[in-house]
Parts: C-alpha cells; sequence; structure tokens
C-alpha cells in the first residue's frame, strides 16, 4: 500500500527520529511510504476567529498539493499538524462559502476540490494495518514494561477531529498492548503539556510535565509512549528539569510509539534515534530485557 | 477575593469597533457568552488554571459585564487552546474561541504580548520548530 | 437499559429448546419417545388458535399501553367510572420505575409500599384486564373505535397455575445480570422482577434458558410450560393513553469524563436507590461496589446528561435535584457519620415542600457544592478524586469521595421514535411525545383520540405523573363516555346467617412449601378440627388457586359453613380474594378472618418447625375465637348527585368544566370576580411558549358559554354548605342575592396571589418599583415606558425564614417578562438577580437558555445571606431612578446597577378566601394558604374528605401545563362518584353508643376523615353525641382509640373480639 506523507517542520528539524521510526516500520510491514512532494509549513495552530481565512492558506495549500499529486489521502506523524490540517478541511467543507474566497486568494494554486482525508499515522496503522498484524509480527514483546499512554490535545480535540474518543481514547493502549506491554492508565493522559509555553515559562511547562507523569509513576509507570514531538519534547527535556524542582521525583523515559514498534519488531534501533532524549530511553528497554531477546 | 488585574494604558484605550467589547468577542468567535450558565466546568478542568489569575469561567463573566480590563488579564496568554474547556462545557461554548477573539482584540491593536527571553542556542536547536512557531501565532500580533 | 427479551418480538413456534437430561426423571415412555408431554389447558388452546391463524379479540373501552404508576392510575379511574380498561406493559410485571425507588421526595414515604396497593387494586379490578410481557404493534382506526394489535410475549409460566413459591429460582441454574436492580446484581434465568410483583407470575428468559428443566421438575402446581407460544391479541377500543415511561440516562458514552463503567465505585442514582431499597441487593444498606464496604464519603454529581447542550440532552431533567437530597439525607440520616457533596448548578427544589426539604438536608449535614465537576479519576484505594470549581468562593478544588453517584437525567426511551411512528404519534425533537399544545392541551398527543400520561411527554416526578394520568383518564373517557357502564361485580343474594350459630370453616394453605416446608400444616388443620365451633377444616396446596376457591365455596354449601378462615398469607394482598369467593357463595364478605400464617410463622421462624407450626396454631386459634363473633356487617349505600360544584374560574375551574362536560357530566362554576379567567385576565402572556393570555382564555369562556353542561355563576361566592359525597347543599351569595344549588362533588380551584411583601425591597415607595403582575397589567395595556436599565429581583419574600417555600413559577415568569421588555424596548438591558434558576418544566430550560443567548439578558446570582439592597433617589424617592447592589459570586464584588424599572418577583400565598373556604369543606390548608392533599404522592387531587377535590394553584403555585392537568385530573376524580350513580361506604366503620358518649368532642378532632360531627341529641338536644357518617368513615379507628368513654366501637374489630382473640392467644399460658 502506498501511504502519501506530509512531514511538516518539525519532523525535518527536531523530530528526525519520529520520521525515521516511521518509515522503518512502513517498510518492515511492506508499505510504501511516500513524502509529499511539495509541502510548507502547516501553521501549526488552527485558525480561532470566525474572521480570519488567512491563517488557512498554509494548510489548503498543502491540502492542494495532495489532490496535484492525485492522491485523496495524506497522513501526518505530527499530531498539531493532523489537527491544523484536519481543522482547515472541516472548515472549507462546512463552509463552502470560505474554500471559494480562500480559491480566489491563491492565484497559483489549482482550486482545492475537497477530496483529501487527512489521517494520523497512528489512524493508518489502526484502521488500515491493524494491531493484530502489527502484534503478530513482533520479535521482541515489550514484556515487563509498563508504559502509560500519553495522548494530549491535538489527536484527541475538538471533537471533531479526534482520532478516539475525546474522552476516554484506547488507540495507543491498544497498540501497546498488540506489543506485549502492560498499560498504565492515567486520568492526565488527555491533558495539554503545556505545548508553546516551554519557550517562555519553562517552569509552568516542567509543573505540567511532573503531574501528567508523576500519577502514573505513582501507579508503577516506568515509561511513556506519545506521538507529539512537541510533546515529546515537553514530558522528557522538561520533565527532566523538573527533577530539580521537585523532591525525590524522577523523570521516566518518553518513547514515541513509532520507536516501541521499531524495537518490537526487533528492526534496527538506530532507526529509533535514541540518542535525541533527555532521560535515556535504551536503560529500560536493557533492565526489562527487551533490547536482549 | 476580588481579583486584582494589572492596569495597562495601551489596552485601556482599546476602542471597540461594535462599542462593546462583548459584540465584538462574540463577533470575532461566533460564539454567545450569554449562554454562559457559570457553571465552572471550564476552570475545573483547564490544566492552567494554577497560573491564571482569572478562571475562564470569570473571564466570560467580565466580558458579559462589558469590562475591558479583562484584557489585562494574563489567562487569555496562559490559555494555550487545548479545547478541554470546549469539549466539556454542557452549555457547548467554544472557550477556546473566546480566549482566541479576546487575544486577537489585542494583537491587532499591534500590542505584543511575548517576553523577549534570551534562549540558548542548545535551546534553540533542541526545542521543536513548531513551538516557535505556535508561540508566535498566539502572541504576536 | 432495557433488558434484550423485553424490546424483542419473540416468534418462535417451538418454544424452549430443552437439553437431552430433561428427559432423565420423566416416565418411561416419554423418554423413550423423547417427546414432550401433552399441552395443557391455558396453553394448548392459545397454541390451537395460532394454529388455526386465529387471534385472541378483546373488546374495551380504553387501551393503556405501561402500566407503570402513570398507566396504573389512569387504569384505575377509567376502571372506576364503569368502563372497560386493557393494560398491557412490555416487563412481566406492573410497577414501572416507581417500585425501584426506595423511599420518595419530600415525604420520605416507601415507595414499594405506596405503589404496591395500587397495583393490586389494579389486578383484582373486574374492569380491568391486565396483560404483561406484551407489546402493541398496530393501531388502527379513530376516536371512538380503534383496533390495536397486541404482541404478547410467553412467559413459559402458565398464570392460573403460578403461585409464586420461589422453588423454581432455587434450582435454576442460570445466573444473569438483573436489569430490576440496575445490573449490581444477578438473578436466574427464571424470575420474577421482584417479591411485590404483580401479577405474582415467573417468567422464563427466553434468551438465557438453557432448557434443562430444573424449574419444571420441581414445580409442584406443574406451571412451567416450555412449549407455551406467544400469541397476537387483537383489542378493540375508543381511545388510548400511552404511559411508557422513561428511561436513565446511562453514560457510557457521553459524559465519560466521570468515569462511569470505567469505575467501579461510580454509579448512578437509580443504582443507589436499589441500594437502599430494602429488597435491594444489599437489603438498604449504601456500600461502594468494589469492596462492600461502608464509604467515609459519597459524592453526588447533579445534571449528568441533562441541562447539556453537548454530549446530552438540553432539558432540566426535573426530578434529580430532588431525589438526589433525598438520597443524601436517608444516607446522612442514618450514617451521620459519612461526608456527602453534592454538586450542582442549580438546585431546583421547586415543588410542594422542597425548599424545606433541601433546607432539612443541609441541616442535616449534606454539603451542597455550587459548581459542575469537570472530571473525575480513581485513587488506589478506588476512591474517586472529583474535579471542581466552588463558584461561590472561587476556588478550584479537588475532593475525594469512596462512592460516586451520578444524577442521570430521565431520558426518552429508545423506542420511544418507533412507538410513535407505530402510533401514528409525533415525537419531539429529544425523542419525548408530542402534545397538541403544551400551554393549553398538554395531555393530547398529535393524533386524536390518544393521550399521554407521565414522562412520555417529559420528565415528571410522581404527583404530576399521577396528576395527569388522571387528566388523561377525563380525555379518554370522553370519545366512548355513551358506552354501557359495568359497576361493582355481580353476585348471588346474600343469606341472612344472624340466627344461625357459627359453623366455622378453616382452610390451611401450603403455599407450595412456601408454609408446609416449614411447619406441620397437618396437625395445624387437626388442631383446628378440635376447637370449639369448627365444623370443617382441611389444607389445600394453593388456597388462592381457581381450584381451591372453586372448593371452599363447594364446602361453604355442602357444610352449611356460615364464618370461613383462610390461614395463609396476608389479607393486604389475598384477603379480597377470599372475600370474593364468600360473596360467590352467598356470604357476607365480613364473615371471613385470614390467619398470616406465612409472613408471621414460616418466613420469620423458619428454622424452628416446632414454634413455627405452635405459633400458627395460636393464630388459628385466636382467628377462630373472632370468628365466632363476627357478624353480617352492609356498606352504606347512597346516591350521588349527578353535578360538580368548581370553585374558581380561572383556567383551571374552566379546564375541569370543559373535561366534566366532556365526559357528559353537568358542572357548575363559582366565580367571585365578574368575569371568567382568574389570574390570567390581568397577565400578558404565558411562559414557556409566549401565547397570549386572552389567545387562552377566550376560546375557553367561549365553550363553556355554550356548553349546556356548564352553569357559570360569576361574582359570586359560596357562602354555606351542607351533607357529604353524593350529596351537597350548598348556598351561593351572587350581587346580594342568595342562591341554594345541589352537586355530588366539589371541585376546589381558587388559585394563588402574590404576597404582602409590607414595604420590603422598598416596594410600594417608587412607582418604577413593580410586581410582575403589574409588569405584565401596564405591558397588556401598553403603558410602559421605555426603560434604560430593568432589574428582576426574584424570589421576593421567598424562601426566607417567614415563607421558606419557593414559589415554582417565578423563575419562569422573570425569564418571560425580561424577554418581553427587551422585545419591546431592544435598547434596554435586562438584569435578572437570582438564587437558583428553576426553569424545570418541558421546554422551559430551553427557553430560559433562548432568552439568554438571543435577548442578552444578564443573570446574577445572589446568596441567601446576602440579599440585593434597594436604595432610591434622594431627590427623587418616589419616581426618581432606583440603585440597585447586589454582590456577584463569580466576581467576588458588588455589582451597582442604576435601574429606572425595578420588578419584584413576589412570593405567593393561597387565596384570600381559604380560611373560611377549608373549614366550610372541612379539609386542611397550610400555613401559607395552599390546600393540603391526602398524599403528596399518590393521591395529589384528592382531599382526605372524600367528596372533594382540589387542582391548580390552589394546592400549590403552579405553571399551566401542570394546572391544565391537574384540573383535569381532578375532573376525572370528581367524576368518578358521579359515574357509578350509587356509591358504597366501608363496611368496617366506627359506631357510637349514645348512652355512653358524653359528647366531649375528642372524636370529632380526632377524625382525619372528617366523618364525625357532634350533634344534639335527638331525644334530648342539651347534650351533644357523636354522629358517625358512614359514608365519610374510612375504619381507620382512631376515633374509637382517641374516645375516653369507650363510647365508639370499630365494627369488625370490636372490643369483644379483640379481647377474645387476645385471650386465644395466650390460653397456653394460662392454662400452664
Amino acid at each position: 500500500m502506498k501511504l502519501l506523507y506530509y512531514p511538516g517542520c518539525t519532523l525535518k528539524t527536531s523530530a528526525k527520529n519520529l520520521e525515521k521510526s516511521a518509515f522503518a516500520i512502513m517498510e518492515a510491514l511492506g508499505h510504501e511510504m511516500v513524502e509529499m512532494k511539495d509541502w510548507t509549513c502547516c501553521g501549526v495552530v488552527a485558525s480561532l476567529t470566525d474572521d480570519d481565512l488567512m491563517h488557512h492558506l498554509a494548510p489548503l495549500r498543502n491540502l492542494i498539493h495532495v489532490e496535484d499529486e492525485g492522491e485523496d489521502r495524506v497522513a501526518t506523524l505530527c499530531d498539531m499538524c493532523c489537527n491544523t490540517l484536519k481543522q482547515t478541511n472541516l472548515r472549507v467543507k462546512e463552509k463552502p462559502d470560505d474554500l471559494e474566497t480562500l480559491n480566489l486568494f491563491m492565484d497559483r494554486e489549482n482550486d482545492y476540490k475537497g477530496t483529501v482525508k487527512v489521517i494520523h499515522f497512528l489512524e493508518f496503522l489502526r484502521d488500515e494495518v491493524g494491531f493484530d498484524v502489527l502484534k503478530k509480527m513482533v520479535k521482541n514483546p515489550l514484556k515487563g514494561m509498563k508504559i502509560m499512554p500519553y495522548y494530549g490535545c491535538m489527536l484527541l480535540r475538538p471533537r471533531d477531529v479526534s482520532i478516539d474518543d475525546a474522552e476516554e481514547p484506547t488507540i495507543l493502549k491498544e497498540l501497546l498492548t498488540a506489543l506485549g506491554a502492560e498499560v498504565v492508565d492515567n486520568p492526565f493522559k488527555i491533558e495539554c503539556c503545556g505545548s508553546y509555553h516551554t519557550i517562555e515559562e519553562k517552569n509552568l511547562v516542567s509543573n505540567r510535565a511532573y503531574r501528567i507523569t508523576k500519577f502514573a509513576v505513582d501507579r508503577g509507570s516506568d515509561a511513556i509512549v506519545l506521538s507529539c514531538p512537541l510533546c515529546r519534547f515537553n514530558l522528557d527535556v522538561r520533565g527532566k528539569e523538573a527533577e530539580k524542582i521537585y523532591n525525590n521525583y524522577k523523570q521516566v523515559p518518553v518513547y514515541y510509539y513509532t520507536q516501541l514498534i521499531a524495537v518490537a519488531l526487533g528492526l534496527d534501533p538506530k532507526c529509533c534515534g535514541f540518542d535525541d532524549h533527555a532521560v535515556d530511553p535504551i536503560l529500560l528497554l536493557k533492565k526489562k530485557g527487551v533490547f536482549e531477546k | 477575593m476580588k481579583k486584582q488585574l494589572l492596569k495597562s494604558k495601551e489596552i485601556d484605550a482599546i476602542k471597540f469597533k461594535k462599542g462593546e467589547l462583548v459584540a465584538e468577542v462574540e463577533e470575532l468567535c461566533g460564539e454567545n457568552l450569554f449562554g454562559c450558565y457559570q457553571c465552572g466546568t471550564c476552570s475545573a478542568g483547564c490544566p492552567f488554571i494554577e497560573d491564571m489569575d482569572l478562571g475562564p469561567d470569570e473571564v466570560i463573566r467580565y466580558v458579559v459585564l462589558d469590562r475591558n480590563e479583562v484584557l489585562n488579564s494574563k489567562t487569555i496568554w496562559i490559555c494555550a487552546s487545548c479545547y478541554t474547556c470546549a469539549e466539556r462545557c454542557p452549555r457547548d461554548l467554544n472557550i477556546t474561541k473566546i480566549m482566541e477573539a479576546l487575544r486577537q482584540i489585542v494583537l491587532r491593536k499591534k500590542i505584543d504580548h511575548t517576553k523577549l527571553v534570551k534562549i540558548s542556542k542548545k535551546e534553540r536547536e533542541s526545542i521543536p520548530q513548531l513551538a516557535f512557531v505556535s508561540l508566535f501565532r498566539k502572541n504576536i500580533g | 437499559m432495557p433488558l434484550k427479551s423485553y424490546s424483542q418480538k419473540i416468534y418462535h413456534d417451538v418454544g424452549i429448546p430443552l437439553q437431552d437430561d430433561y428427559f432423565l426423571d420423566e416416565p418411561e415412555e416419554i423418554v423413550q419417545n423423547k417427546s414432550m408431554p401433552q399441552l395443557e389447558s391455558a396453553v394448548r388452546i392459545v397454541a390451537e388458535r395460532t394454529e388455526r391463524g386465529e387471534k385472541r379479540v378483546i373488546h374495551g373501552d380504553v387501551l393503556i399501553v405501561g402500566a407503570g404508576i402513570s398507566g396504573m392510575q389512569a387504569a384505575l379511574d377509567i376502571g372506576d367510572k364503569g368502563y372497560k380498561v386493557v393494560i398491557i406493559d412490555k416487563t412481566s410485571t406492573i410497577g414501572g420505575s416507581m417500585v425501584k425507588l426506595d423511599k420518595t421526595f419530600p415525604t420520605n414515604d416507601c415507595s414499594i409500599c405506596t405503589a404496591a396497593p395500587k397495583m393490586v387494586e389494579l389486578s383484582r379490578h373486574p374492569n380491568i384486564e391486565l396483560i404483561t410481557y406484551a407489546e402493541i404493534s398496530s393501531l388502527d382506526g379513530k376516536p371512538g373505535n380503534f383496533t390495536a394489535n397486541i404482541w404478547r410475549k410467553s412467559k413459559y409460566v402458565d398464570p392460573d397455575k403460578c403461585t409464586g413459591c420461589d422453588d423454581c429460582v432455587e434450582v435454576c441454574p442460570v445466573e444473569v445480570v438483573n436489569p430490576f436492580d440496575e445490573k449490581i446484581s444477578m438473578r436466574k434465568a427464571i424470575y420474577i422482577e421482584f417479591p411485590q410483583a404483580v401479577p405474582i407470575v415467573y417468567t422464563i428468559d427466553y434468551e438465557n434458558c438453557v432448557g434443562c428443566g430444573s424449574c419444571d421438575r420441581v414445580c409442584e402446581p406443574e406451571a412451567i410450560s416450555f412449549l407455551e407460544k406467544s400469541e397476537e391479541i387483537e383489542v378493540h377500543v375508543g381511545s388510548v393513553i400511552v404511559a411508557t415511561g422513561f428511561e436513565v440516562f446511562e453514560p457510557t458514552e457521553m459524559r465519560r469524563e466521570y468515569g462511569y463503567g470505567k469505575y467501579e465505585n461510580v454509579i448512578t442514582a437509580m443504582q443507589v436507590e436499589r441500594l437502599l431499597s430494602s429488597f435491594g441487593p444489599t437489603e438498604g444498606k449504601v456500600l461502594r461496589l468494589s469492596d462492600g464496604k461502608k464509604p467515609k464519603s459519597i459524592g453526588w454529581i447533579q445534571c449528568v446528561g441533562s441541562r447539556s447542550t453537548q454530549l446530552g440532552f438540553p432539558y432540566c431533567s426535573r426530578v434529580c435535584c430532588m431525589y438526589a437530597t433525598k438520597e443524601a439525607s436517608i444516607v446522612k440520616e442514618a450514617n451521620p457519620d459519612i461526608d456527602i457533596t453534592i454538586y450542582y448548578m442549580d438546585i431546583r427544589a421547586y415543588g410542594k415542600d422542597f425548599q424545606q426539604y433541601y433546607d432539612h438536608a443541609k441541616d442535616l449535614g449534606v454539603k451542597y457544592v455550587r459548581g459542575r465537576p469537570s472530571s473525575v479519576y480513581e485513587n488506589p484505594d478506588k476512591s474517586l478524586t472529583i474535579r471542581y470549581k466552588n463558584t461561590l468562593t472561587g476556588e478550584v478544588e479537588e475532593n475525594t469521595a469512596d462512592l460516586l453517584v451520578l444524577s442521570t437525567a430521565i431520558i426518552p426511551n429508545q423506542g420511544n421514535k418507533k412507538l410513535g411512528e407505530l402510533l401514528g404519534v409525533e415525537v419531539d425533537e429529544n425523542g419525548f411525545f408530542k402534545q397538541q399544545s403544551l400551554l393549553t392541551d398538554p395531555i393530547q398527543s398529535t393524533r386524536d383520540g390518544v393521550f399521554l400520561a407521565g414522562c412520555i411527554q417529559g420528565p415528571k416526578d410522581i404527583p404530576d405523573s399521577v396528576s395527569m394520568a388522571s387528566g388523561a383518564a377525563a380525555k379518554a373517557v370522553a370519545p366512548i363516555k355513551d358506552r354501557e357502564k359495568h359497576i361493582g361485580k355481580e353476585f348471588p343474594p346474600e343469606q341472612d346467617v344472624s340466627f344461625e350459630k357459627p359453623r366455622i370453616g378453616v382452610f390451611v394453605c401450603h403455599c407450595g412449601k412456601n408454609i408446609a416446608g416449614y411447619l406441620d400444616v397437618e396437625k395445624l388443620t387437626e388442631a383446628a378440627k378440635k376447637l370449639p365451633n369448627v365444623e370443617y377444616a382441611e389444607h389445600m396446596m394453593f388456597a388462592c388457586s381457581e381450584d381451591s376457591c372453586k372448593k371452599i365455596r363447594e364446602t361453604i354449601q355442602e357444610k352449611g359453613l356460615n364464618r370461613i378462615i383462610v390461614a395463609a398469607c396476608s389479607p393486604r394482598t389475598h384477603g379480597g380474594l377470599f372475600q370474593d369467593t364468600l360473596l360467590e357463595a352467598g356470604l357476607n364478605k365480613y364473615l371471613f378472618e385470614m390467619a398470616n400464617i406465612r409472613n408471621q410463622c414460616s418466613w420469620v421462624h423458619s428454622h424452628d418447625w416446632d414454634a413455627a407450626t405452635e405459633k400458627a396454631t395460636a393464630l388459628v386459634r385466636s382467628s377462630v375465637a373472632k370468628a365466632r363473633y363476627l357478624q353480617a356487617l352492609t356498606e352504606e349505600e347512597f346516591s350521588v348527585y349527578p353535578c360538580t360544584l368548581i370553585i374558581g374560574g380561572g383556567v383551571t375551574g374552566m379546564k375541569a368544566a370543559l373535561a366534566l362536560a366532556d365526559m357528559g357530566i353537568k358542572s357548575i362554576i363559582v366565580e367571585k370576580e365578574p368575569k371568567l379567567g382568574g389570574r390570567l385576565r390581568h397577565l400578558h402572556s404565558m411562559f414557556p411558549s409566549d401565547i397570549k393570555t386572552e389567545e387562552i382564555i377566550d376560546p375557553l369562556i367561549k365553550k363553556i358559554n355554550k356548553n349546556k353542561l356548564i352553569t357559570v355563576m360569576t361574582n359570586s361566592v359560596l357562602d354555606n354548605l351542607e351533607g357529604f359525597i353524593g350529596n351537597y347543599k350548598g348556598k351561593v351569595k351572587q350581587k346580594g342575592k342568595e342562591k341554594e344549588i345541589e352537586f355530588g362533588t366539589i371541585i376546589v380551584a381558587t388559585g394563588f396571589r402574590e404576597i404582602d411583601l409590607k414595604g420590603r425591597y422598598q416596594y410600594g415607595k417608587n412607582k418604577n418599583i413593580l410586581s410582575q403582575t403589574e409588569l405584565e397589567t401596564e405591558l397588556k395595556n401598553n403603558s410602559l415606558k421605555e426603560p434604560k436599565n430593568v432589574v428582576f429581583i426574584n424570589c421576593a419574600g421567598a424562601m426566607d425564614e417567614e415563607r421558606p417555600y419557593c414559589c415554582r413559577v417565578g423563575c419562569g415568569v422573570s425569564i418571560k417578562n425580561a424577554k418581553l421588555v427587551s422585545q419591546k424596548f431592544p435598547k434596554s438591558k435586562s438584569y435578572i438577580l437570582y438564587r437558583d434558576m428553576r426553569v424545570f418544566g418541558k421546554e422551559e430550560e430551553e427557553y430560559y437558555s433562548d432568552v439568554l443567548t438571543n435577548h442578552h439578558v444578564t443573570t446574577i446570582r445572589y446568596a441567601a445571606e446576602k440579599k440585593p439592597e434597594i436604595i432610591l433617589d434622594k431627590d427623587r424617592p418616589g419616581d426618581g431612578s432606583v440603585t440597585v447592589k447586589v454582590y456577584d459570586d463569580i466576581l467576588n464584588e458588588e455589582i451597582t446597577i442604576q435601574a429606572d424599572l425595578l420588578v419584584l418577583t413576589i412570593n405567593t400565598e393561597g387565596e384570600v378566601m381559604t380560611e373560611k373556604l377549608k373549614n366550610m369543606l372541612k379539609v386542611p390548608a397550610d400555613a401559607a394558604g395552599f390546600y393540603i392533599e391526602t398524599h403528596a404522592k399518590i393521591k395529589p387531587l384528592d382531599f382526605s374528605t372524600s367528596g372533594v377535590y382540589l387542582c391548580g394553584a390552589a394546592h400549590y403555585p403552579k405553571n399551566l401545563v401542570d394546572s391544565i392537568a391537574q384540573a383535569e385530573g381532578a375532573a376525572s376524580r370528581a367524576s368518578i362518584p358521579i359515574s357509578q350513580e350509587r356509591m358504597k361506604g366501608e363496611g368496617i366503620v366506627a359506631e357510637v353508643n349514645e348512652y355512653l358518649c358524653r359528647g366531649c368532642g375528642i372524636c370529632e378532632s380526632a377524625c382525619a376523615y372528617s366523618a364525625i360531627e357532634m350533634k344534639p341529641h335527638p331525644k334530648d338536644p342539651s347534650r351533644f353525641v357523636a354522629e358517625v357518617n358512614r359514608a365519610l368513615c374510612k375504619g381507620c379507628g382512631s376515633c374509637a382509640a382517641a374516645c375516653l368513654s369507650s363510647a365508639i366501637e370499630q365494627k369488625g374489630y370490636d372490643s369483644k373480639q379483640i379481647n377474645v382473640m387476645i385471650a386465644a392467644l395466650l390460653e397456653k399460658e394460662v392454662a400452664a
């Protein structure tokens, strides 16, 4: 199966490991993931004022380029890109007048016909590959690992662009179960990590990371799995910094789901780019004996 | 305890197109703030409530009572658009959009809201790009 | 969540497939053939009829779908009027949701104890045909001539044979989740829903039965029939009532943030009812489901699924504030150590005594937190942490509770849409049934001849459902009023046995093993035979079965018995049945006595065979002792004058008169004002559909004036009243003249008025301060000047020490008037100052929401202890603008509003004539001048004085929808005696011994039914003696107990009878 892929800015810079591990999985699954040719930044945050059409231009242009490639589907790895593209796609489908205005605005582009479906890579794995298929391919079960799935905001909210139940998502839980890990539930799994405040309000974000992680750690969790590059940074890096603020607090390693799939499938660990993490992700894998099998 | 908000001459000087703050907010976000039952669900669920000076419900209250000083509130800048409030609001008010409207009223007057903090090279390289884009989109007019 | 089999049509011809080993214990020839034994009796008739392609056909007058409290009330009202009712229920019992509840607010009456007598009454009513486990599948025709098809599902148990002994349940190996207990307990595949179920017939649950045959093997009356077939029944009726009730919201898909279904100790309020219920899975103890331990703290979250524009239903579910308050205070009262918190948005304690009930809960220590929780998570000890904002203090807090209850909403049945289509009735956007017109005809559905009762039309509490059900009964009779009536049962003439010596027959019941398994029935029978005057004694398997009753009848004739004793179960459930058996045999029904040896012997002494036998022997001995002195009693018969007096000519009175006229019954309306119309004459329009008052009253007045059955007397006051139910004579003063009128029943529809504020809120001191009524009159007359700022203050003079009650209608009125002002003057700004926003009725929450959003009305909540302050202008105190100061909880600061119009929502009280009228009618009223009904829950329209009924705001302020439902309900109640034409009183009544009576009058004040009056002695007018009105006496015995001179005897329970019973009970000890 061919899957058209929209990377976005971060996947090419600070989240290369997310991209690389995803490509490795696709290869192992026998599917082809193709990066779309002419992509630009999506704008990251969805436009939220009714009169602001300008900020829909960037996502829309990318959707047009998907159509230009003759595809009706595009997958993202980044939660924020996914959300932004989905929201723009929804807006122009719900308000044809807005689409007309936007189309008029872009001289050099073709008109958007509204044929594209934006999906998250996780949705692809769940709905088209199937976690049961992944389960059969597992070589190194994540046995003994107690992992807390963390969803954050952008996969789930607003509800109309959610990839799962907005209050009680299970997609990562199902994935982890398929990979052989034990899942630790955490009510904070859907709470915001602090997002862009990581630049100007470091302590605020460290507090978020602490609060989210502490709950799971208290219930025996030894790792976090997530999908968003910004969440990863905030929980991993700002979480590590929280160790200095909160006594006796120890940040647990944070994994992208793609990294854990790659490990479980027995792919070359190099594709995981574990060096880019603040809390050593390899130590736990070794301790639990996942790597040794 | 009565909440004290900072004063800012710049913000106090803002004139509203429709004469009233509430009318301008409603135009920008398309939400009807008068529909709020003041139940507090938004504030209780907000992950940033501890860092806010006003709860989201209080922000709505200020707007409904046409109290412009709400534009000085820290809350509207702390809100990171996580949509938790909008998701749970029994009145189906998109509070996330209301916060954005309030930010936009300030930003569109060319009043930026970002502290110029010095970021080390290491941080610059490790912080994901999308954080920067988001921050600029949210805090700079 | 309905059980699968409730909603599924079972089409199977083979019955339940049986396991091979079912045949093991059967006679050899059956084992060899492996075929079923022959079908029997009723089961065979159904099977053969179906084979021939025929249907059972029933001709009745009214079909009622749903036998919960609403359906039952409607059925009894119609049956009592002499018309034939067919009532069906999809479950295997009647009683609906009410029987699941533990207690009912605000009186804390036991729910099953108030519902069960109605259930028994219904099942024994000669005019009511009850079909359970059945659903309607089509409805054709028009009013007066409907044909309905009913699908009756097989219970696989023969109702004529099943005695409800429970033996089958013990042996059934299949356990399934019990929907009656809201899934917190298990039941067997053969079951009854609850011990008091009516009919007490077990049902085999088709989906779960494994066909092992165990139940069949142990069933002594051989009631199990695996081959029984479901059948189609054709019913011909003239009108239909839909009373299928509601479901309860289950937060598994929406509102998942509260963790229901994920965390064990998050439960629904209905589950709490089952925990609290004495016949629930924990026998009344509230325990955590996770570990069965008593919780140290419990939380309630209100409005789960209701008042939600997203992820729920937009309407208010109307009952949740009060049921949560009830559950919380019951738990708190029994366990003061349990910490209880209720999280709410508005406490809607709107009904009669509700606010006081809420205040009482607070006094008990139930904490109320204004704030709607955002989320819930579980702690390692399985307690729950609730995150909320206390909007009164402004703090976002976390609180833990060992048990968390979600006050989930009443929602429409899932099948409503399908049912609506099938009945040809429209369903509203939420899924409730639509009424013809909310404000003028709330009971009429959108199809002629089909009427609505109870929660099918929208959420309702029990009394409002019961009132509406009576209303539906009145309206359903209209199309069939001229049909033949059937009053009472026909029995052979009674033989006079007063001169015979007592010849007593004793019948001892085995009740399967229920009695015979725990005490020696043979020994008991032998002991009975030896007692003096006992001519005959025997024991039988099931005394209540048709065979046994026949045997009793035959024995009475054969042996010339003239007193009958049945030693079995409770006279409450079975007494009537045996009394009928006596009547059928030509004996007076009061020559019967029952010894309850099941409940009082075999159940309570199940571990002591000898003691149980001994006690049963003593009970029978004592019954025999009493039976020797039993006398035939007569029931006073009297005629009923066919006319109803209606006091009050407002909408309520007029609606009652029209409902009576539609049933062919005459009425007289007495109205004190010169014109009909009541309060609505002074009002502009009505909430929540903005209908102008004249559009409501004018058509009514026109109809009334045209109707020959209705006499209107305006400018008139009832001045004097004599007589009792059926035979009243009244004097009416009309413009100085006095007229005499005659009538059989009375409806009180006198309405309410605003209280005197005595200058509070500066009322009366400034012409810009108006009451709501004054504002509406100005709006109506178009005389209101454009105001800049309008402030409405709700609860003026309400919910304070002097008047602790809520006026029920004020919030709605203030919202409607704020809308009117802002429509008329779009530039005006409106503020509503309120305490709790109590908009609870159908479409009211939606209306409130619409006014807030579309008219930008600002609401400001104020606390009871921080009432708004009104300051008059120094220079122009009488006509200047006023300053309103109010403390805003959300901002935590005082807000000052300069108002050039201040409108006060003033509390209400009963009409001015209440004091005089209540004495004349001999009915009670409360301190606020509202009349007190017989029973707050199940008799909301009756007074304890027979023949007098009440409706509308005379009972308590209420909106038009509820008032009309009550008016039509009161018409139904008041028409029953008139329909029956002749009435019978009780046989068991009080009797005064004139020689002993000292005329002290204590009995008169002790009588709750106004049945005793002190009158001059006919021969010696200088002394007073008590006189019992046999038509009104209910035989409660209060007077006999109160009488200091022992001058009153209670027939059927006189001193002699009681004394010999006691002596007989003590006989053994005396002898020893």
